[in-house]
């Protein structure tokens, strides 16, 4: 799977988690989940868990710095660096 | 009455600001002198906007030493309840700083509270001194600090607590717990917050030890609390089921064996969960606290030497007598035939000397609760063969997200003056991660999509955003028991067999 398909079907997930009155606008990868309204942060647990689940990852072995987690680009680079490893 | 308490120091491990506790009395005074000049005296009500920081425990301080009655509030509440609890406690004065936003600070102007912000009055160059003494003004018996735990939307219900009080609380842990875990204790707990202040904060702060208090409700803190614990050589830290689920999935596990004690409270705690804790912690000594702010918040907790997790064990009482009775009436207390047999589940009762004064402007909803010193918790539970007390649910109508309580009726009030509402019933769901949510059955005069986005609108402009309700029905009716009341259980049932509303879709569809 591309980066590509990985962002539409990161995309696709957050749009099932997303804040009901958040305006159907496009989720470009620099915007802050959090700061544009588009989740809470309690919904980074429910990444975190997608990410578990599609690509095997465990963030009790490797931690987490929440930037990781900040925008559609930063957790597609996380996804590419733990795919690597 | 504190003449025996001391604070200790005090640093916010995310900005690295640090107090010693002699700048910390430096800074209590400094108010203290600030606060005389303008104005605030003995029996006052101040409201505190701004917790979770240095300048919050120096402004509580200091509000004791002259006698005053402090007030934190929920920063999470709308302008509308802000101005709901303005109207029924009539502060005097609030702290704020410049965060505040443009509405509520017109409330407190036009009820006539006089704000007041530290930072435009800082002066340099007062006396300090480590041990601290509230000042002549304070009687015992005085209004020390009041927390609003339910009716922000309709009538607020306010528990006040008395010098007497927080010190017996105080002085009780001390005795049960001793003070050498809590030497280095971290608060993830919001200080509006009977569990994140008068316990987790203030009972290792003011016994000299060292508190690091960090934001409330942060899940960046959650994804590094591991790294924060070893940083900061962390001995003691007190949290809700729901940061814990959060913790342990994101953070990697402290690694510097500084940790020596852990509470949980303020929600159920699965002997699952516990035992996860337990692994992640490295330590043995993790509490299940039982707590609830009228009892001053930790009453009791599993200092019972060795055990092993268990879904609803507590333990033993800290500072008070627990009783199981079968019956929830006040006669109870006095029918030799009431108190349940070990093992026997029953409704809990309380008598503690932490016990609040009352509810804030409403002696028959206190009556209703306390009795000849007894007081009713709404909690089920059973002491077992070897004293041990545990929980076994809830009679209390109340919503538990994650240790926040919600109130049903605070979200019905809201929904019920909506122009289209002709009745609302608002109950518990189960959530994975917070335990409960809210959900919401309403019967509308119209169920167009645009009637339901201005429900939606109202309801976010009225209610803080926790309570809104996760999942929506609109219904033809609502089930009423024979007296004609809205039953919240059957409600609860009904929806159980109904698909919610796509209420995303349905905010998203052009209005």
């Amino acid at each position: 799977m591309d980066r590509e398909q990985k962002k539409n079907e990161l995309i696709g997930f957050l749009r099932t988690i997303q804040r009901p009155d958040y305006p159907d606008n496009e989720i470009d990868e620099d915007s802050s989940l959090i700061e544009s309204g588009l989740i809470d942060s309690l919904a980074l647990l429910q990444i975190v868990t997608y990410l578990e689940q599609a690509y095997d990852i465990d963030f009790r072995e490797i931690g987490i710095d929440p930037g990781e987690l900040r925008s559609v680009g930063s957790i597609l680079n996380l996804i590419a660096r733990e795919l690597k490893s | 009455m504190f003449v025996d308490l001391q604070v200790g120091d005090l640093t916010e491990p995310l900005t690295g600001r640090s107090w010693k506790s002699q700048e910390a009395m430096a800074q209590i005074f400094q108010r203290v002198e600030l606060y005389g000049n303008q104005g605030i005296r003995r029996s006052d009500r101040v409201f505190l906007f701004n917790g979770n920081n240095l300048e919050f425990f120096a402004d509580l301080l200091a509000l004791w030493y002259v006698g005053a009655c402090a007030v934190p509030i929920d920063g999470r509440l709308t302008p509308f309840e802000i101005e709901n609890l303005i109207k029924t406690v009539r502060p005097r004065f609030a702290f704020v700083d410049s965060t505040l936003d443009s509405a509520t600070m017109t409330a407190l102007l036009v009820h006539g509270v006089s704000p007041l912000d530290i930072r435009a009055h800082h002066r340099d160059g007062v006396r300090s001194s480590k041990n601290y003494a509230p000042g002549e003004e304070a009687r015992l018996d005085d209004e020390a600090l009041m927390l609003f735990t339910s009716g922000s939307t309709g009538t607020p219900k306010g528990v006040v607590h008395t010098y007497r009080s927080l010190r017996a609380r105080w002085m009780a842990l001390r005795q049960c717990l001793g003070v050498e875990s809590y030497h280095r204790t971290l608060c993830l707990l919001p200080t509006h917050f009977g569990h994140g202040l008068i316990c987790n904060s203030l009972f290792p702060w003011l016994s000299d030890q060292h508190l690091f208090i960090a934001p409330p409700f942060s899940t960046d803190i959650l994804m590094q609390l591991g790294r924060l614990i070893d940083e900061h050589e962390i001995s003691f830290l007190s949290s809700v089921p729901s940061m814990w689920a959060l913790a342990l999935k994101m953070s990697k596990p402290p690694q510097a064996n500084t940790l020596r004690r852990i509470h949980c409270g303020s929600a159920p705690l699965s002997a699952y969960l516990w035992r996860q804790i337990q692994d992640w912690a490295g330590i043995k000594e993790v509490y299940n606290a039982y707590g609830i702010t009228e009892t001053g918040s930790w009453v009791a907790g599993t200092t019972v030497g060795e055990f092993e997790p268990e879904d609803g064990l507590v333990g033993l009482p800290w500072g008070a007598v627990i009783k199981i009775l079968r019956s929830a009436e006040t006669v109870a207390l006095f029918d030799n035939n009431a108190p349940c047999r070990a093992d026997e589940i029953g409704y809990v009762w309380i008598n503690t000397p932490a016990l609040m004064q009352g509810y804030f402007n409403q002696p028959e909803l206190t009556d209703q609760a306390v009795s000849s010193g007894w007081f009713l918790t709404g909690d089920m539970g059973l002491i077992d063969e070897r004293g041990w007390f545990y929980l076994k649910g809830r009679e209390r109508e109340e919503i538990n997200k994650g240790g926040t309580k919600i109130y049903p009726t605070d979200v019905d009030a809201v929904v019920e003056k909506f122009e289209y509402a002709q009745s609302v019933c608002t109950f518990a769901i189960a959530d994975p991660l917070y335990g409960q949510n809210v959900a919401m059955a309403v019967v509308l005069k119209r169920q167009d999509a645009q009637a339901i986005q201005a429900l939606h609108r109202w309801m976010k402009e009225h209610l803080a955003d926790f309570k809104m309700p996760q999942r929506w029905y609109v219904v033809d009716s609502l089930p009423q028991n024979s007296r004609g009341k809205i039953s919240r259980q059957s409600v609860q049932e009904m929806c159980a067999g109904l698909p919610p509303l796509d209420l995303p879709a349905l905010l998203r569809s052009p209005s």
